[in-house]
């Protein structure tokens, strides 16, 4: 026998050992999904990850007594150190103080470009799905126009068009989002306006708005919640790589590319590792938490993906 | 049973482990297989019958696996084998497969591969267990969509099965799993998708293909009706068990489970107008993950006793090769 | 077939006709005109105000918005692509000289993201539940998550600074004789490119697996006693290929703005780096019509994908 084949066996018998002894039949007390959200290893992981980052962030001003703009000419480049736990960069700014208040921008405007692309997407999405007719034919088109576009083309285009600010990016960031939650809340309205229920709630002489938000969204609500948790991580990242090409948030302002993007010299590469690596590290881990989520939001609700 | 059997299964155990909880999707099964018989398996659905034929072909899905009991093969040419001792896809097992035994699977929709025609798909099985060239195996194929009553086999031997209609995609499955002559051939409900006429066409096939070829035919259904027409014995199984088994002609006359009884009250029989009483199985087949303690029949069972929550019955002989497995059945009234 | 494509050609135009129109519409929003945009620099220079004007009169710059985009429309099917406001050079030289070298590179890394992700996925599906599964899934997560151009920063410090295995970036050395010296500093760039690429292409070539093996049709492959390589290959992957090619057709806009930042961490001097530029620049004419041509390339390579699934697939190939 392989060792695969013996550690499938073992895991076999040891189910049927609990099942014989009926504890596995025990179990499965309250919410189903949720149980099944918290067993998940991995989503529980990311979400704690998660949290904690988020947190972090939120309650920066508590966790580091530095200012994430001050310039210090005579602490430039020190690695981490019991003041620094970061270290600093080339100006002498504290890391720690930056990746944090940095995190507060990114989160801010991947989550509300997330947030406000999923808003305009379900809105519209839901509608047009549930009335058809001309609206629905326009705004298709124009999803395809938005979906066949690389996505940073078309920001890239619209940072063009519009300069570069914070406000901005998260405009361009909602508008360059929506298409694929609108397809989605689109499709789900298709297939449920034809279920029994929705003829019956026709039938008792309800309003179509009521009908469209109040009865047929909720029943697609969980894939455009795993979308928009797929969203917030596409957005932290090409937030980053935009502040990368210099293109993104404003470089006064700190954000997690930025920092990045301050050492994009071989000489900060090769010598200089605290200022890239934490924030690289940090950013990473943080869209890999929301995938995780996403991921584990997505396996208790849809039934078709086990094993 | 009489003939010389050409299967035999014995204690045969099979659990399932999907989401981390065991299902004993068969839980202790014995029957013969007979040469050019039809052995029909009757239940509900997750009785455990399909899981029986995945286990003789060894076609189990990825999270289950044969806990005991063996399955037999007794070969004409190379003696008896063990086939729940075979490795699952290893050499031998797959010799076998396609060749002595062959399966017709429930819907032939899904059953065919949609990207590859027809034709090929039954050379491949030709091609794999026979040294044969091409030519030869096509030719092969021809006369075998020929036999099985396809019209314009030239043309149809290079079409996609989404060309076919379904009855017509049944007889190319079946003509896949006769194309090797095999002894043994097990069909897995091979009409349920299909309509009533073509239905009854089918199975004048396997009939003939049966009397031909002297194959064993292990035909699995929930439909008492196919059982009267087609079984020369009958297994009745539930929840995993086993709980009648006989020739048609003991089981049908004489059915003694009260399960089975119930099986053949609640089926209309034609002509008998719409006066006669049909009546279904009160409650629900339990749930495979919380198994009644004695008897698996026993919430549903008029005839219960305070023995049968408490321990499963054994197999008992009627008469001939009629067995039961009931606490009560001598107090079940007779018609 | 030939209908097909006829129809999916014909639905290709309006859609392209939109996007043009569309950039069209965000170039009037920048700053600077069609007279200046369109002409070049160096004439500008030596013409009067009153030259302009008549130029401006000319090209019907008084015309309603939708007189000038057909005009403009009319320009580019001439070949005059405008020019570009830093350099002066025809938009048309730069892009043609541009856009293959970011097809050398983005192609390299479609195939490696392809074959690698595809035959990881596959892999992964048919030991589902085992160590390699869960450990190729847990890595394709992170493969997701890591920044483009944070896993190329490091493969640089680690490939060339440190290693010096690869030239840190570029295409070409002066002193080049061979073409095949250029290969060096393809790899590591095509190799970051296809391997972030990867995750994606290989979560989806899993799941796409995992339902084609869970059909019956392959259990009746593997009732015929077919070798279990069979059964995979030849009945299970090969259904599951058609949405495999139907996914990287849609994840080819992600493959272009892939290549953008990927050209910029290696100086790859392909469109990418070109349209960066630009962009920081201001460089209106430039910055649109990069725009335009990765639009009807990206419209223009899904046209052909879509075509090559229907060959996939009988099913739709005869509808």
């Amino acid at each position: 026998m392989t060792f695969g084949e013996k550690r499938f066996h073992k895991k076999l018998d040891k189910i049927r050992r609990l099942e014989e002894e009926g504890v596995l039949a025990k179990k499965k007390k309250g919410s189903r999904a949720l149980s099944k959200f918290m067993s998940n290893k991995m989503a529980m992981l990311g979400l704690v990850i998660f949290t904690i980052i988020f947190l972090a962030c939120i309650f920066a001003p508590l966790l580091t007594s530095y200012r994430p703009e001050v310039v210090d000419l005579t602490n430039l480049m020190k690695p981490p150190s019991k003041d620094h736990i970061f270290g600093t960069d080339k100006v002498g700014r504290d890391l720690f103080a930056r990746v944090l208040y940095g995190g507060r921008v990114s989160i801010l405007v991947a989550g509300g470009g997330a947030l406000g692309g999923a808003l305009i997407g379900v809105l519209v999405g839901s509608f047009a799905g549930y009335r058809g007719g001309w609206l629905d034919k326009i705004t298709m088109r124009l999803s395809e126009v938005f979906m066949s576009f690389p996505q940073l083309i078309l920001v890239l285009v619209m940072v063009t068009i519009m300069g570069q600010s914070t406000r901005n990016i998260i405009i361009i960031f909602v508008i360059t989002g929506w298409s694929g939650i609108y397809r989605q809340a689109r499709a789900a309205m298709l297939s449920i306006r034809e279920e029994e229920y929705v003829q019956a709630l026709h039938a008792f002489g309800l309003n179509d708005m009521l009908i469209c938000f109040k009865h047929m969204l909720p029943n697609a609500l969980s894939p455009i919640i795993v979308n928009i948790t797929i969203n917030i991580a596409a957005f932290i990242l090409e937030e980053a790589s935009l502040s990368f090409l210099g293109l993104g948030v404003p470089m006064e302002v700190a954000t997690w590319g930025n920092i990045l993007n301050a050492s994009q010299d071989m000489y900060t590469l090769q010598n200089a590792w605290w200022i890239w690596l934490p924030v690289g590290v940090v950013i990473s881990l943080f869209v890999m938490s929301i995938n995780f989520v996403g991921d584990g939001v997505r396996d208790t609700t849809d039934s078709s993906i086990q094993g | 049973m009489s003939g010389e059997s050409v299967i035999s299964v014995k204690n045969l155990k099979t659990y399932f482990y999907s989401e981390n909880r065991c299902n004993k999707a068969v839980n202790g099964v014995s029957f013969e297989i007979e040469r050019g018989r039809t052995l029909c398996v009757v239940g509900e659905s997750g009785c455990g019958k399909s899981v029986t034929a995945s286990s003789i072909m060894q076609l189990l899905p990825k999270l289950s696996r044969i806990e005991e009991g063996e399955i037999v093969y007794h070969s004409e040419t190379q003696g008896d084998i063990v086939l729940s001792k075979l490795k699952k896809n290893g050499k031998e097992m797959r010799s076998l497969r396609g060749k002595d035994i062959a399966m017709i699977f429930q819907d032939p929709m899904t059953a065919l591969n949609p990207v590859y025609k027809v034709g090929w798909q039954i050379m491949e099985n030709i091609l794999q267990h026979e040294d044969v060239t091409k030519e030869e195996a096509r030719k092969r194929t021809l006369d075998l969509l020929i036999q099985m009553g396809i019209p314009e086999p030239e043309k149809r031997i290079d079409q996609y099965p989404h060309e076919y209609s379904g009855g017509m995609r049944q007889r190319a499955v079946i003509a896949m799993a006769m194309s090797c002559n095999p002894k043994v051939l097990l069909a897995d409900e091979p009409t349920t998708a299909l309509d009533v006429t073509i239905q009854a066409q089918i199975f004048e096939l396997m009939e003939s293909l049966k009397k031909e070829h002297n194959t064993a035919i292990l035909l699995i259904t929930h439909d008492m009706g196919v059982v009267s027409e087609m079984a020369d014995d009958v297994i009745v199984m539930y929840m995993g068990n086993v709980i009648e088994s006989g020739t048609a002609r003991e089981v049908l006359k004489n059915p003694v489970h009260p399960y089975t009884r119930a099986l053949l009250a609640s089926i209309p029989i034609l002509g008998k107008g719409k006066e006669q009483q049909i009546e279904p199985i009160r409650g629900m087949t339990p749930n495979p993950h919380n198994r009644p303690k004695g008897c698996q029949f026993e919430p549903r069972c008029d005839f219960s006793c305070d023995t049968c929550r408490e321990s499963m019955p054994g197999e008992e002989i009627l008469e001939g090769t009629h067995m039961v497995r009931c606490h009560c059945w001598r107090e079940v009234p007779r018609e | 077939m030939a209908k097909y494509i006829g129809k999916r050609i014909l639905m290709f135009i309006p859609m392209a006709l939109l996007m043009s129109f569309l950039i069209f519409g965000g170039m009037e929003l920048t700053p600077g005109d069609f007279v200046s945009n369109m002409i070049s620099p160096d004439m500008a220079a030596n013409m009067t105000p009153d030259e302009l004007n008549v130029l401006r009169e000319a090209y019907g710059l008084n015309d309603p918005f939708l007189i000038r985009y057909v005009k403009w429309l009319g320009q580019i099917f001439q070949g005059n692509w405008g020019y570009s406001l830093s350099s002066g050079v025809p938009v048309k030289d730069i892009i043609l000289q541009r856009l293959p070298v970011t097809l050398e590179l983005a192609l390299t890394g479609l195939v490696i993201s392809a074959i690698l992700g595809s035959v990881l996925g596959i892999v992964s599906a048919l030991k589902r539940g085992s160590l390699l599964d869960h450990t190729l899934t847990l890595a394709g997560v992170i493969g997701m998550s890591i920044p483009q151009f944070f896993f190329g920063m490091v493969a640089i410090l680690l490939f060339a600074l440190n290693w010096k295995i690869f030239p840190v970036g570029g295409r070409t050395t002066p002193d080049m004789v061979h073409w095949w010296e250029h290969l060096r500093y393809l790899v590591l760039p095509a190799l970051v490119l296809g391997v972030t690429q990867t995750a994606s292409v290989m979560r989806y070539s899993r799941a796409s697996m995992m339902d084609s093996m869970h059909k019956d049709f392959v259990k009746a492959a593997r009732s015929k006693g077919l070798p279990e390589w069979r059964v995979n290959l030849v009945h299970g992957f090969r259904v599951s290929m058609t949405p495999v090619v139907v996914l990287l057709a849609l994840r080819l806009p992600m493959l272009v703005s892939s290549s953008v930042v990927i050209e910029n961490v290696f100086q790859w001097p392909g469109i990418g780096v070109t349209f960066k530029e630009a962009v920081s620049a201001g460089n209106y004419p430039l910055v649109m019509m990069i725009a335009l041509i990765i639009v009807i390339m990206v419209l223009i390579i899904s046209l052909v994908l879509d075509i090559l699934t229907r060959v996939l697939d009988p099913r739709v190939r005869l509808e």
